[in-house]
């Protein structure tokens, strides 16, 4: 197992304990009054079932605050995502903090900043960097290059699934879309892991077929989901963060009440992007101060709920390019996100809102989560650390620590590394080419692509993944969801970059 | 008291109350004021609104709002229109929606409002449309224009689907298609087939301008 980082001191809690309750109460008055639109018809069979009053012409269901209380209760604390490699297995809740590889959906030319769809080989090496990385615990093949060249839209994600199981052995994310769900679990079964599949809830109020039918199939085959609370605050909820708030929580406990009528018991995390609405714009603003703040406050309340939070905050930026606007959103919302209780951050990688993924971002980004890691785990109080009798025995200057087995025993455990900062000294600075950051997490990326070498699948489990593929090929095309124009593209690029 | 009450009519626009819109549009239509003429003080107002939108003096939750109110007025004045057999001048008609699969509301929604200020008729299908709803609306209101909007990389696809199923209704000829969405590039859409692509609300307006004109 992976142990990531550990929290080892008490969240930052930004609610009160009241505040905290009205929110609650609000939220059960909410799903009891107004209650969720569920566009599915067995989801509001199971509902009317079970004491919710269902409309099934306004396909609108009310749960009773009771119902929601005890379905909460039942969601469990913790739960494992299993890993290609075992001993990178995830073990998600309580006071543990991993990060998860981030998104966008193009590659992005670092001369240009301009961004295209990627090809096969953008993304294999994108995975092979996230798979190097040591504080990428969670991968994420799916979510960036969601546009491959030469792939037709309705096969990217099993074709980016497939890349990531091919390429890291780490647990990996997934969705849904389509029916690809039903190949996604065939892989996850035949490697023998599970997946972390995230299910959109459309704000306010609504989860849509889509979403309900992939929850029904994900559960039943026990592998634990991740639906999602988001919003624009203002647009699609309340622009006051209490307000919002309070209709984000409504759609996390919706969410457990149907996760639990499915199948008590079963793991559940939830993913949480409140963010608020550029107002001239209409666009998402993903680093905004108040993005950091509704995040520390559903990670409140979903520790109050014992359910394994993973905040959206911090995961991209508005910024187009790898700089200082990319850099001080992204790592002020992750290091809220991480003090506040968040257990999974969506990270490394990508920025300019959800567009853009590079390789050398997730490099820079990893070392972020190293400084947030570091941070996380706080101080070790010990006599030795405390070094009082060392501190007697070196005493005052010409007496210094250099030279003393306390700073050779201690010194990598108490410092954090960073592996692409610029921390030479001005003369060397200069006479070394004058390179910045990015210009060292270039390097690093060269470093990582000729020397790491993952984990290769055995030959049957990559017989098991081709023939999968092939069948959502098969399904996809006889529905006409591939034209026989992408078809034959397709199979070119397939036959190129085999 | 005509000017009276078209001028407080403007007013409840620009004030973004709807309960007042519709209360002074009734009370031009009980002062028999010239429909026209009501209906040209409704459009100066949202036109003024989407104006100082533009200028970067006020923002979307104001227009949007003075949008709302004046869609509150208007089916009391276009009754008033039908009663004297004439017709509301709009720029054009749109029909607009978010494709199959697909939950994003806000883009599409943008763009509905900023049209309906701009002077536009606008039917919103809303989000998740499938193909034949698609096509049954443009078979119904035979709009000027249909604006698909899509933020997924695999629902942008569905966009094609529709444009196909245009096609083999016969309806393709009657209708400008556009697109949009985060998931939308130029390049696709020229290789969807579509007549025009913006990445933006209000860069939609300008090519909807541009197309219907």
């Amino acid at each position: 197992m992976i142990k990531g980082f550990t929290r080892k001191y008490k969240p930052l809690d930004i609610l009160s304990e009241e505040e905290e309750e009205a929110i609650h109460r609000g939220a059960l008055y909410v799903l009891e009054k107004t209650g969720m639109r569920v566009e599915h018809e067995r989801a509001l069979k199971l509902f009317a079932d079970n004491d919710c009053l269902v409309d099934f012409d306004e396909r609108r269901v009310r749960i009773p605050p009771g119902l929601v209380e005890e379905c909460l209760r039942k969601c469990p604390s913790s739960f494992v995502l299993k890993a290609r490699n075992p001993d990178q297995d995830l073990m998600v809740g309580g006071n543990t903090v991993y990060f998860m590889q981030g998104m966008g959906m193009r590659y992005v030319d670092l001369d240009t900043w301009e961004t295209r769809p990627a090809t096969a080989a953008e993304h294999r090496e994108a995975m092979i960097v996230a798979d190097a990385l040591e504080n990428v615990h969670l991968a994420d093949g799916i979510f960036f290059y969601m546009e491959r060249q030469g792939v037709p839209p309705v096969m990217v994600m099993l074709e980016n699934l497939a890349s990531g199981l091919r390429y890291s052995t780490k647990a990996e994310q997934f969705g849904y879309q389509k029916d690809c769900e039903i190949f996604a679990i065939q892989m996850a079964e035949a490697l023998g892991i599970n997946l972390n599949p995230e299910l959109d809830t459309a704000s306010p109020l609504t989860i849509y077929g889509g979403a309900a039918e992939a929850a029904f199939r994900y559960v039943e085959a026990g592998i634990p989901i991740q639906p999602c609370s988001s919003m624009t605050m203002g647009a699609e909820g309340p622009v006051t963060l209490a307000g919002a708030m309070t209709l984000g929580v409504s759609m996390v406990m919706a969410w457990a009440v149907l996760t639990q009528l499915i199948k008590p018991g079963a793991p559940m995390s939830i993913q949480h992007g409140l963010k608020p609405m550029d107002m001239q714009r209409g666009s998402p603003r993903f680093g905004a101060a108040e993005y950091a703040l509704t995040g520390a406050m559903m990670n409140q309340m979903l520790r109050r709920y014992q359910i394994p939070s993973c905040p959206g905050s911090g995961f991209t930026s508005t910024s187009k390019k790898i700089d200082y606007q990319t850099g001080y959103e992204k790592s002020m919302g992750a290091l809220l996100s991480a003090l506040s209780g968040g257990n999974l951050l969506i990270f490394q990688g990508g920025s300019c809102a959800e567009l853009l993924y590079h390789p050398v971002l997730s490099i820079l980004d990893d070392d972020v989560a190293g400084w947030i890691g570091r941070y996380l785990e706080g101080v070790t109080i010990t006599d030795e650390t405390l070094a009082i009798d060392l501190i007697n025995e070196v005493g005052p200057i010409p007496g210094h620590y250099l030279n003393t087995e306390h700073t050779r025993n201690w010194w990598r455990k108490e410092l954090f590394q960073p592996k692409v900062a610029d921390l030479e000294a001005y003369p060397v600075w200069i006479r070394s080419g004058k390179q910045d950051a990015l210009a060292l997490a270039k390097q690093r990326m060269e470093k990582i692509l000729t020397s790491h070498k993952p984990q290769s699948l055995t030959p049957s489990q990559e017989q098991a993944i081709e023939d999968i593929l092939k069948d959502a090929r098969v399904y996809y095309r006889s529905k006409g969801l591939i034209s026989e124009e992408d078809w034959t593209t397709y199979m070119k690029t397939l036959d190129n970059s085999a | 008291m005509q000017d009276i009450i078209l001028e407080s009519l403007s007013r409840a626009i620009k004030d973004y109350d709807k309960a007042a819109a519709v209360r002074w549009v009734t009370a031009a239509a009980d002062n028999q004021i010239d429909p026209l003429r009501v209906m040209e003080s409704l459009t100066a107002a949202i036109r003024e609104v989407g104006d100082a939108f533009g200028a970067g003096e006020c923002f979307l939750p104001e227009l949007v709002s003075a949008a709302d109110a004046m869609q509150a007025a208007l089916p009391i004045v276009e009754e008033q229109l039908r009663s004297i057999g004439a017709k509301r001048e709009s720029i054009g008609k749109v029909v607009a929606g978010t494709v199959a699969g697909d939950i994003h509301n806000i883009g599409k929604s943008m763009l509905c409002t900023l049209l309906v200020a701009d002077g536009f008729e606008v039917v919103d299908l809303g989000t998740d449309v499938p193909v034949e709803r698609f096509v049954e609306a443009v078979r119904d209101h035979e709009p000027d224009i249909l604006a698909m909007s899509a933020l997924l990389t695999i629902t942008a696809s569905e966009q094609k689907l529709v444009i196909e199923a245009l096609q083999a209704a016969g309806l393709r000829q009657i209708v400008k298609v556009i697109v949009g969405g985060g998931a939308i590039s130029e390049e696709f859409a020229n290789k969807i087939g579509a007549d025009g692509y913006s990445p933006t609300a209000p860069g939609g307006v300008r090519l909807c301008r541009k197309l219907a004109g």
